[in-house]
């Protein structure tokens, strides 16, 4: 049963799963712990799972050892969402379903205009798009009755694809304002700006960037990398469930794609997930997603593993649409 | 919105093509010469005059004892007065600002200096190290000043004190030096007690800032009608090639008083000479404050101003920048904030007659309340021998509550044909993209408002020269954009004094 509901995801559940699977189960092989891998048929039924979905993300071992037992959860359920633009009404969305489990992470590919970077968007909460239909609940809680902050305090956080520069707003005082927000949720103390400094001083060396980018302005003169970078150091800041990250490798050379890569991985545990849009293989090579969707005019009309961006990458969306 | 180059376009506006003989621009002109400004000789031409005008300067001259060295500007005033009426919302330059609150008062100038006693009162000064320089009233208070430290031939002080005959008379020859004023000008020209001068000889560059603190003591109660008047007066004189930081602060004195302060303040650059102007305008909320700050500025020098102004119910600016050679730098950038029952009002103009001038201009308000104004009137003006002159103008506002009111009036009058000229207005409410991408990041719709609100403002108070005074008005602009962090802060404060 699970099963089912795992794929009613796929708008046309046909071959795709019996191929990804054997090739997944090929790739699991490679990790030590070689009784697993079976188990990636069934995910949500076997305590396992998490194990395997993390490795192949490639995390760092230590998570490997925090994700024994227990079924993993279900984070983010979203169920025939539709959404249309809120200031035309034209429709954009058009009945969208995905699971995502902890510890899991996918990707979502599709044509420009496809909806990816709306999916996103509605996701979180933007004005510009209001949703129309459908229901999409994060952590068991309704989150298109949440405010946008609520959404982020309750651990949703969007990599943004062309992030905003607050021109007056230094970077550290966001940060620092947004951090503390956080801790407030949490009933802990705020950080006074030294303290503040002492928590984010390693993160900026997980990002690999350096500490004059605190004094400068939210994203003001920004280059693409920095911006995805300052995205990136926002995301470790304040830390995050489930990270939907949009385009993150655009605008990036292999160096940068490389740093931001892997701060990404090293932020993943068992129990977070990583949404992440793109249109090119090479992000995926360096985050390893346990699930590929494909999106096309506003719903996810394939699912299956990395083969399907091997065959995105060969025959274009075409062989997609065809299948 | 933003024009890079222009093709010679002239930008005439209603009041630079109207001829009303009684324009206060033109009074020069259509005055009689002969009439002497002496109070008796002035009923005869009484059908001219507005006898309002003439019973405010009457008193001020009353007010006065004489003094040889200002008596050639006092004259030079008091004959513009007999041709001024007081402004109407018909004229022009005071179309959107209205001047009622003062003509309904009872003005009284302020004849005297403050009493010692009065001064013990104050309770306005932070310690200060930097070079400082009170005017209370007008009147230069010495104990209250720290000048020591000056380089040899530098003068800052009363234009009595000073003692070499060669600067008084060099201060002198640049007195009047506005062509072109106002009624305030004049009134300031006739009542002013005293002047100050900053004097920097060549090439003499002063380190850190001279900082000129007014503080307006004569006050009334704010519902008594009465509007104690001060004329402060300053002229500053750097010659070729030196330099120098200045920061006027206007301060509320004690409480919540009624007074006027028409203070008036030029500036002569030399070839070459850089001066940095920081202006900081924080009086009470039931004053006037007038001011006129005229620039002229030889080859190749350099003008830079920063100001803030949060203080007044009616508060106008008056800034006036002549070009007298060519290659000159100026740049404008002022932050004003209505954040109550308030006018703000930028009227500036920028005269360029000389080839190659380089100028900017950045002027940003907040009008924070439903009975807030603010106004912007900004005139650059590139006459037939300024080429390649390269000038850019942008303003923005931001009206944060229904019925507030904005009124800008940018204009370039360009008649040189080879010039680089840009403007740009824009009046809006916060950018929702900012305000979302803060909430996206877990911080409160309110907040993330706070945040943009201060930010706005944030563009100009970052060009303030130190850092100190940065903080210093940020942290001022807070507190009147949220009270709250007032009592945060006195809260910390607090906690801090119990723990020690």
């Amino acid at each position: 049963m699970a099963l089912l509901h795992r794929f009613s995801c796929c708008s046309s559940p046909s071959s795709p799963p019996v191929i990804s699977l054997t090739k997944s189960t090929s790739k699991s092989i490679l990790f030590p712990i070689s009784h697993l891998p079976r188990h990636r048929r069934f995910p949500q039924r076997f305590p396992s799972f998490r194990l395997t979905a993390t490795l192949a993300a490639e995390s760092p071992a230590g998570s490997v050892s925090g994700g024994g037992g227990g079924q993993p959860k279900l984070l983010l359920e979203v169920k025939d969402l539709t959404a249309v633009i809120a200031e035309s009404g034209q429709k954009i969305l058009n009945g969208v379903n995905l699971s995502i489990y902890e510890g899991e992470i996918h990707a979502i590919m599709g044509k420009n205009g496809s909806g990816k970077s709306t999916f996103a968007k509605v996701l979180v909460g933007h004005k510009d798009y209001e949703v129309t239909g459908g229901s999409v609940v994060f952590k068991g809680e309704n989150l298109l009755e949440m405010e946008p902050e609520d959404r982020s305090l309750a651990g949703l956080f969007l990599s943004f694809q062309s992030p905003v520069e607050i021109p007056g707003v230094s970077n550290s005082d966001f940060l620092q304002m947004a951090y503390n927000a956080r801790r407030r949720k949490l009933g802990l103390p705020e950080l006074d700006p030294l303290q503040f400094y002492g928590y984010i001083m390693p993160k900026l060396e997980m990002v690999n960037i350096k500490a004059d980018f605190l004094n400068r302005n939210v994203n003001e003169g920004f280059s693409g990398g920095e911006k995805k970078r300052n995205e990136i150091l926002q995301l470790a800041v304040l830390g995050a469930e489930l990270a939907i990250l949009d385009e993150i490798d655009s605008g990036l050379d292999v160096d940068a794609l490389r740093d931001v890569s892997k701060a990404v991985n090293a932020l993943m545990t068992p129990t977070n997930s990583v949404l992440m849009i793109t249109h090119y293989r090479q992000l995926l090579e360096f985050i390893k997603p346990t699930y590929i969707h494909i999106m096309d005019e506003g719903k996810i009309s394939k699912t299956g593993d990395i083969s399907i961006a091997n065959i995105l990458e060969k025959e274009g969306y075409k062989a997609m649409s065809t299948s | 919105m933003d024009v890079s180059a222009f093709t010679p376009i002239i930008r005439t506006t209603r009041f630079s093509s109207s001829t009303i003989p009684t324009s206060p621009y033109l009074s020069n002109f259509t005055r009689t010469r002969k009439l002497k400004p002496h109070r008796h000789s002035l009923a005869p031409i009484s059908s001219l005059s507005d006898p309002f005008v003439l019973q405010i300067a009457e008193s001020l001259e009353d007010s006065l004892p004489s003094s040889p060295n200002l008596q050639k500007l006092r004259d030079f005033a008091s004959e513009s007065l007999l041709s001024t009426p007081w402004p109407s919302r018909k004229d022009e330059p005071f179309r959107f600002t209205d001047t009622s609150f003062i003509k309904q008062s009872d003005i009284i100038p302020v004849s005297s200096p403050p009493s010692l006693e009065s001064l013990n009162n104050l309770s306005v000064f932070e310690a200060s190290h930097l070079l400082n320089l009170t005017i209370i009233d007008g009147y230069v208070i010495d104990s209250l000043s720290q000048l020591s430290g000056l380089p040899d031939g530098v003068f800052v002080g009363s234009l009595s004190s000073i003692n070499s005959t060669e600067i008084t008379a060099r201060v002198l020859e640049f007195l009047p030096v506005s062509e072109q004023g106002d009624l305030f000008l004049s009134l300031n020209g006739v009542g002013s007690p005293d002047l100050v001068v900053v004097y920097v000889p060549e090439g003499c560059k002063i380190e850190g800032l001279l900082h000129l603190r007014y503080v307006s003591s004569e006050g009334s109660d704010k519902n008594s009608r009465k509007l104690p008047v001060s004329n402060p007066r300053v002229l500053v004189v750097v010659e070729k090639g030196g330099e120098i930081g200045i920061l006027e602060e206007f301060m509320g004195g004690d409480g919540d008083l009624s007074y006027w302060t028409n203070s008036v303040m030029e500036v002569v650059i030399g070839e070459e000479a850089k001066v940095g102007h920081s202006y900081i305008q924080n009086q009470s909320l039931s004053s006037a404050h007038i001011k006129w700050t005229s620039i002229r500025q030889e080859k190749s020098s350099s003008y830079e101003l920063v100001e803030v102004s949060t203080g007044g119910k009616l508060s106008r600016h008056n800034m006036h920048v002549q070009q007298v050679g060519p290659d000159t730098t100026t740049g404008l950038s002022t932050f004003h904030l209505s954040g109550n029952d308030q006018t703000q009002d930028l009227h500036s103009k920028i005269v360029l007659d000389h080839p190659r001038g380089f100028s900017r201009q950045l002027h940003k308000c907040i009008v924070a309340h439903s009975l807030g104004q603010a106004v912007f009137d900004g005139n650059i003006k590139v006459n037939r021998y300024a080429q390649q002159t390269d000038a850019g103008q942008l303003t923005r506002s931001l009206i944060l509550e229904p019925r507030a009111t904005v009124n800008v009036k940018p204009n370039l009058q360009i008649i040189a044909d080879d010039v680089k000229c840009s403007h740009g207005a824009a009046i809006c409410d916060l950018e929702e993209d900012q305000l979302f991408y803060l909430q996206a990041r877990g911080i409160d719709l309110k907040t993330a408002r706070k945040a943009l609100i201060v930010s706005f403002g944030a563009e100009v108070i970052d060009r303030f020269p130190s850092k100190d005074l940065r903080q210093k008005v940020e942290l001022h602009v807070r507190k009147l954009l949220d009270p709250q962090v007032h009592v945060e802060n006195s809260m910390r404060s607090f906690n801090l004094k119990r723990n020690l």
